[in-house]
């Protein structure tokens, strides 16, 4: 099988993708990739636009209607989701092997 | 205050405007020249470069960063350069959190001047059907010269007439050049953007954000 060119995604768009099961603003995604990143991976605005740009073209995230008029307001798309599923698939994969691996060499 | 400067680099560009910053003159207004504020405060100052499609995307964009601790200074829809303060010390220290992103306002720029070129071909298509780019008159700038017997007059009286109708006769023979001239100042322009963005994205594969 052909794996999917957009796999594996970076760390910064997979909690941009997580951040969006509920829609969201740029800065409340901002906050939300803080948040469930436990403090990790703190965006800077200027590359967050761009990766929304880039999700968008990609149809990972759409643009849902708001009652704020001046923020645009996004959710992740189907698409999205399945991308999301199969890179943690992929993941799942690295953490067993990693697991046996480490098990067989005794540490 | 007013000052004109111009800048391909947008390091050098924020290292300036930093510099000015730090002696309380911050950036207010962008045209043609950088106009300054006389402040108390001295923040630091980054570049971004976009473009936009309508005033309501320029806003949401406006808006993401005040909401993240930067304030917009100068920079419209169509200008590119967008200009910005850091006014909370919550916010990060920089509008990029990343190598890739930070180095893709070059992309953008090269981008821009490569619509531009390409805007400016049809007029000499257009100048080139009208008969305007007349490449003979390179080659017998005498030609250019309307007036009667002018190459037969001599002394004096010829280089008054000459010195008269040469603005004119550089007119009509190569006002076209000027476009020509435009495009080649784009290319030039889109091959050093895009050079910097070559120099600064990081070489590894590693995809985007």
């Amino acid at each position: 099988m052909k794996r999917n060119k957009h796999i594996p995604l970076t760390e910064t768009v997979y909690y941009i993708l997580l951040a969006l099961f509920e829609p969201a603003h740029g800065y409340l995604i901002m906050q939300k990739v803080e948040e469930l990143s436990e403090g990790e991976v703190r965006m800077a605005a200027g590359t967050l636009y761009g990766a929304i740009e880039n999700l968008l073209k990609l149809k990972f995230i759409e643009p849902v209607k708001s009652e704020d008029k001046r923020r645009k307001v996004y959710v992740i798309t189907q698409e999205g989701k399945n991308i999301l599923l199969l890179d943690c698939e992929r993941m799942k994969h690295i953490i067993a092997t990693t697991k046996e691996k480490l098990i067989e060499g005794g540490i | 205050m007013k000052k004109t400067k111009f800048f391909f680099n947008l390091d050098k560009e924020e290292e300036w405007l930093n510099d000015m910053a730090q002696q309380g003159l911050v950036l207010s207004k962008k045209g043609i020249k950088y106009t300054f504020d006389q402040v108390n405060d001295k923040r630091l100052i980054k570049i971004d470069y976009r473009t936009f499609k309508s005033k309501k995307d320029l806003e949401d964009y406006i808006l993401l960063f005040e909401d993240s601790g930067w304030k917009h200074l100068a920079g419209n829809k169509n200008s590119g350069k967008q200009y910005f303060m850091k006014k909370e010390a919550h916010a990060n220290e920089d509008i990029f959190s990343d190598q890739r992103s930070k180095a893709e306002r070059y992309k953008r720029m090269s981008d821009v001047w490569l619509n531009s070129a390409i805007a400016y071909i049809p007029i000499v298509v257009l100048l080139y059907q009208m008969k305007m780019i007349d490449i003979g008159s390179i080659l017998n700038p005498r030609s250019l010269y309307l007036t009667p017997g002018l190459w037969e007059l001599t002394g004096s009286s010829f280089w008054k007439a000459f010195l008269f109708e040469t603005p004119f006769a550089l007119g009509r023979g190569f006002v076209w050049l000027l476009f020509p001239i435009l495009i080649i100042l784009y290319i030039v322009f889109i091959i050093k953007a895009r050079m910097e963005y070559k120099k600064s994205v990081p070489d590894n594969d590693f995809k985007g954000y």
